[in-house]
């Protein structure tokens, strides 16, 4: 299979962006993205938004961004994956390549989500599994689905709470390390287990923020990748699978079904085991999904991963570092920008340009973990300095 | 003060969806009778809960209404004290999910149990219901 690379990333500041509309907050990373690329806007063939949409007033964000931007009869289209929206948006552009319909291909993530109160996106969040069978006369939440989770991870393996905290302490920690972060302040332990319970057993510092934020992506094919630069990030495989809509039809609740096929996918095509990753984010949407993630991406076996936060093996020195970018707890979430933060994220670790937060890269290899849902979707996404 | 102007739209947009149950309507009107059944294919046998028209192993369109059962054994649960806005009105509501005799799983509000009494593995039942529209449902009981 042809080779596609990432030659240029751009990101917004994450939190309530107020200041800004739906395509101003897109182009502040389109705008980067393109100056680090140094392409010009007229060679991008193809843009890819990933939204999830419905919190703000645009419909056909796609168009409304490629407009703004003076992106003018690019191929364009709006991607869904839920919070994988971002993941998807940068395989559909990475597949335009590979199929020889661009050379040049841009993704987008981006959401606006506080256009609308709190708890409209609470409700609209909620609607996100099967309306019919969980929420019209049930009324989920997301964090109701994740507490599902955490309980039966809770009961199975003996995680805590306290366990769950350590992922929002360690969360805030690496978030008071990067400006583009909605958080950036560090969390005691005590703070965590004692902030208000919102599904039980997740508390407030076990969920991530409503968010508005903006990524974007730009890869090119291998030719053009090694005119523009000297660091062109690889991408080295991408896993992606799905799972039932309605919880109920899932085989147990300690961990996502979808995640480990896709990121067995991600391993197969990239040729690695993932003891070879040297940075990862994981999908840290709540606390208990990124214990989960560290289980079902193969970083420890099933049941041992509340030990690896424990023991300080995700943090940054550690056997391998995961969120150093403060993850979707304190980063914040937009959730169409997300996957796409993720991969601009290992892109400057794996070209060395993380500063404080700079993970120790000795393979040269670096995985992106995006869930959608609740393990509806999920996109494993191995990058690579070769 | 810079970064807080924002035009506040004159216009409001109150979605309502009216979702078809034709096809599986007899699952409601059994509820409604008190009684839950779900679909069996009557190509393949496989029976699915939610029930569904189209058997999603062998897309068979053919299909009988077995009884679903109603006991069950508590797999996993939770309390939403943060509730969506259509749920504004709602006294926190706990919500399990549990595994029937025949091996489906079923979610739904587990009622008339302190959250501190329910416990992984306790034995539940099914029981239907009625919201004040009208419309039935069903929540688990402690069995």
């Amino acid at each position: 299979m042809s080779r596609v690379a990432i030659v240029g990333i751009g990101h917004s500041k994450f939190g309530k962006r107020t200041d800004v509309n739906v395509g101003e907050l897109a182009f502040e990373s389109i705008r980067q993205a393109v100056d680090d690329a140094g392409v010009d806007k007229k060679d991008i063939d193809n843009v890819v938004v990933g939204s999830a949409g419905g919190w703000y007033e645009e419909s056909l964000p796609a168009v409304v961004v490629d407009e703004y931007a003076g992106l003018s009869s690019v191929g364009a289209m709006r991607v869904e994956a839920a919070c994988a929206s971002g993941s998807a948006a940068v395989k559909a552009a990475c597949d335009s390549i590979r199929g020889g319909g661009a050379d040049v291909a841009m993704a987008v993530g981006l959401e606006k989500m506080t256009e609308v109160d709190t708890m409209t996106s609470i409700e609209l969040i909620g609607r996100a599994g099967s309306y019919m069978w969980e929420f019209e006369n049930y009324g989920m939440t997301f964090p109701a689905y994740y507490a599902l989770y955490a309980v039966a991870h809770m009961d199975r393996f003996g995680t805590t709470e306290e366990d769950m905290s350590r992922v929002a302490v360690k969360a805030h920690h690496y978030g008071a390390m990067n400006p583009l972060a909605q958080f950036q302040k560090e969390i005691t332990l005590d703070k965590a287990l004692g902030s208000q319970v919102v599904s039980w057993p997740l508390k407030l510092y076990d969920a991530c923020p409503i968010t508005d934020g903006s990524a974007a992506v730009i890869l090119a094919s291998e030719e053009t990748a090694k005119k523009l630069t000297d660091t062109p990030i690889w991408i080295k495989g991408i896993g992606y699978s799905s799972d039932s809509a309605n919880l109920s039809r899932r085989g147990d609740y300690v961990g996502l079904g979808a995640t480990v096929s896709a990121a067995e996918r991600a391993y197969a095509a990239a040729k690695i085991s993932p003891q070879s990753v040297d940075v990862a984010t994981a999908h840290d949407c709540f606390t208990i999904a990124e214990i989960m993630a560290y289980e079902d991406l193969g970083f420890c076996k099933k049941g041992e991963g509340a030990k690896m936060i424990r023991e300080g093996q995700t943090e940054l020195g550690g056997k391998i570092p995961v969120n150093l970018d403060g993850g979707l707890k304190a980063k914040g979430h937009p959730i169409g920008a997300t996957g796409v933060s993720m991969a601009v994220e290992i892109t400057k670790q794996l070209r060395q340009e993380a500063g404080s937060r700079q993970a120790s890269i000795k393979n040269g290899i670096g995985l992106v973990h995006n869930v959608g849902g609740t393990g509806h979707y999920a996109y494993v996404t191995v990058l690579a300095r070769e | 003060m810079p970064g807080e102007e924002v035009l506040h739209s004159r216009r409001t947009l109150s979605l309502r969806f009216d979702i078809p149950i034709s096809r599986t309507h007899e699952f409601w009107d059994a509820l409604k009778a008190g009684r839950l059944v779900t679909t069996k294919c009557t190509k393949c046998g496989n029976v699915t809960f939610p029930p569904q028209a189209d058997c999603p192993k062998c897309s068979s369109g053919e299909f009988e209404w077995v009884d679903l059962g109603t006991e069950a054994k508590l797999l996993t649960y939770t309390q939403v004290l943060i509730t969506p806005a259509s749920f504004a009105d709602s006294d926190p509501y706990i919500i399990a999910i549990g595994k029937l005799a025949n091996g489906l799983n079923v979610l739904a509000w587990l009622e008339g149990i302190a959250l501190e009494a329910v416990k992984p593995g306790m034995a539940m039942r099914l029981e239907p219901r009625s919201s004040k529209e009208g419309n039935p449902y069903y929540v688990f009981v402690a069995a």
